[in-house]
């Protein structure tokens, strides 16, 4: 099987607007699977959307979706391509199964087979029952699901999520995330954009930063987690004497709320902090390591950026 | 596989797959779809159903006293010519008020539009789609109604059907043309108000609007109706009415009025009264796309027209309207344009 190129590949990409750089420099080449696209609001996140769909242009440098110079061919690009916008966009006067029916022929597909695929990927987000409800009376739960339904009706090869999660309650949120983790399973790559990183850690496997146009950091979901844990010690009340030493040995550590937390980063640092307890002659009542959660990454890379 | 137990009736599609031709055909059935209602609920197929009686009542009625009144003497009446039968389509600017902005507006305000240009569809394939479909819903409308006159005549014609259809063979292509250029009319300038705001009464108030005020603007140029009877003679005639062209006076003295009558009656006659040519009844939107009609009908500009006898009436006509609907689209491109930058 030939490799198949990269969703993603940007060079030098810069947008900018009137009073503000929202894509600054880009360098990127985002492999297929699940991706999260991670920053605050303003990061550039749906400035990058939209000049992957050739619905804004870039002021500089060249963006490929799926090995599709957007800039020559953005039909073509689009064509790939699936699209949940984060804000509501869908005609409420129409049936759930119209409505996917009729972005599924705007795709491309002919009539019948429309029908036939809304009605499969409306099964597919849970909306078999509701499909011949009108969209008007909907929930925001089900109007995220409609979204998310007529976005892959034409079987995209990857499909652009901008903050599927926005506004759910958490059983809403949590069964959104579990059918964005099964489209990789069916064989659709995901871009998920988000602000909330929980939601990428759960779902993708890989992330990518952004922080005010710029790239932060990119990489597999777990290299970054790994790189970077904090590791809770619980000592009893000899906490200070456990901070110092292990800021001797060249570790941060904190004292906070009955525990000390240490920045560790592979299992040298664990062993360290064993043997800084062993050595003090301290009570290991527990000592458990919490991923760091991909906020703190962020915070981080952030921040030194 | 585990997953094959949860993804029931997911499946990878590998079937046909279109491109910009494609999503075109389908924003233009949506949109014809969106305007006559169809697979929504009974209240959005009301404007369509209504229009559709208005347009076809006259011609039915003129058939059935056609067929009442055949091999009598009055079966030589007609209650309505096709050239005037096009006029009714007048009545369309009703239906394009409230349809055109039915088919733009809620695409911006639902904020649809970011949705379908994620297809693989420009913005001129959406202002095609969208004209397309209000024109062809105008056409069908104005054409329809014709095709049950020039039938139901055939039929019920003494003279036999065939002979009926030799007679009036020139209508076949004269009705489409004029019923054409009507719809497209009506089309571009409706979906291109509509295309301004993204509240429906806004668009629907400011195409009436926009007729309207072209036509007032228009009789203003055209100053007020003179107020004598060309050709008439003998003593003067009491004047009861002017309105629209037409000047209602009272026979003189002598019970006789002469010169050029439309109806008449015993007490009042009509006259065509003419102002000085003048082509600034162009700017008249709602009666442009008539005087249209007329150069397809009867070669030139009606006599009633107070642009008649101007010299090359006709090509001012159809400058006029060439130029409305540049505008049109123009207007049109450029709102569109700017969704792809």
């Amino acid at each position: 099987m030939p490799e198949s190129p990269p969703l993603l590949r940007t060079h030098g990409l810069t947008k900018r607007y009137p009073a503000v750089t929202a894509v600054d420099g880009l360098d990127l080449e985002i492999p297929r699977g699940r991706v999260g696209l991670v920053g605050a609001n303003g990061a550039g996140k749906t400035t990058l959307f939209r000049m992957m769909l050739g619905l804004s242009h870039p002021n500089e440098g060249s963006l490929e979706v799926c090995g599709i110079d957007v800039a020559s061919d953005p039909i073509g690009a689009r064509s790939r391509l699936g699209y949940m916008p984060e804000h509501e966009c869908l005609p409420l006067d129409q049936t759930a199964a119209d409505v996917v029916a009729t972005f599924g022929e705007l795709s491309g597909l002919p009539p019948r087979a429309a029908r036939q695929r809304a009605s499969d990927v409306l099964d597919l987000v849970g909306l078999d029952e509701a499909r011949f409800r009108p969209v008007g009376g909907f929930s925001t739960g089900m109007r995220q699901r409609t979204k998310l339904a007529q976005a892959i009706v034409a079987d995209p090869e990857l499909v652009l999520l901008d903050e599927p999660t926005a506004g759910l309650d958490p059983m809403g949120r949590e069964e959104m995330l579990a059918l964005v983790a099964r489209l990789g399973s069916l064989g659709i790559s995901v871009l998920l954009a988000t602000h909330l990183l929980d939601d990428v850690q759960q779902v993708c496997d890989h992330v990518v930063m952004l922080d005010g146009g710029r790239l932060v950091v990119a990489g597999t979901t777990g290299s970054l987690l790994e790189r970077t844990g904090l590791l809770s010690v619980d000592v009893g009340t000899e906490r200070g004497p456990l901070v110092e030493r292990l800021a001797a040995m060249g570790l941060t550590a904190t004292a906070s709320a009955g525990l000390v937390e240490v920045q560790v980063q592979g299992d040298d640092d664990i062993d360290t902090v064993r043997d800084a307890v062993a050595e003090l002659g301290l009570p290991l009542h527990r000592m458990t390591t919490r991923l760091t959660s991909l906020d703190e990454v962020f915070l981080d890379r952030a921040g030194r950026a | 596989m585990v997953g094959a137990v949860y993804d029931r009736g997911y499946r990878p599609y590998d079937g046909e797959r279109g491109g910009r031709s494609a999503a075109r055909a389908a924003l233009f059935r949506a949109s014809v779809r969106r305007a006559l209602g169809l697979r929504r609920p009974w209240r959005q197929k009301v404007t369509a159903s209504v229009l559709l009686g208005i347009a076809v009542v006259p011609a039915i009625v003129n058939v059935g006293v056609a067929y009442l009144t055949r091999d009598t003497v009055a079966s030589d009446i007609e209650f309505i010519t096709y050239r005037e039968y096009v006029g009714v389509s007048n009545a369309l600017l009703v239906f394009v008020a409230l349809t055109a902005p039915d088919i733009m507006c809620p695409d911006r305000r639902q904020r649809v539009l970011p949705l379908l240009f994620a297809r693989p569809l420009t913005g001129v394939d959406y202002v095609m789609a969208k004209v397309g479909a209000m024109f062809a819903i105008l056409f069908a409308f104005s054409f329809l109604p014709q095709v049950v006159l020039f039938v139901g005549q055939m039929l019920v014609s003494d003279d036999g059907a065939l002979a009926y259809a030799r007679d009036n063979a020139e209508v076949i292509w004269q009705v489409p043309i004029a019923v054409g250029a009507l719809s497209i009319f009506f089309a571009a300038i409706g979906v291109a108000i509509a295309s301004l705001t993204s509240r429906r009464i806004i668009a629907g108030a400011s195409i009436v609007g926009l007729f309207l005020v072209t036509s007032i603007l228009a009789a203003a140029l055209v100053g007020p109706e003179v107020a004598s009877v060309e050709g008439r003679t003998g003593p003067p005639a009491t004047v009861i009415t002017e309105e629209g062209g037409v000047i209602v006076v009272a026979p003189g003295d002598d019970g006789l009025v002469t010169g050029e009558p439309g109806f008449g009656s015993s007490s009042t006659d009509v006259y065509f009264v003419q102002n000085d040519a003048t082509p600034a009844a162009l700017l008249d939107l709602l009666t442009l796309p008539l005087v249209l009609r007329d150069l397809v009908f009867l070669g030139q500009v009606e006599d009633t027209h107070p642009m008649s006898g101007l010299p090359n009436g006709g090509l001012y006509a159809v400058a006029v309207f060439a130029a409305v609907l540049i505008a049109a689209f123009v207007t049109l491109f450029v709102r569109y344009d700017e969704v792809e930058r």
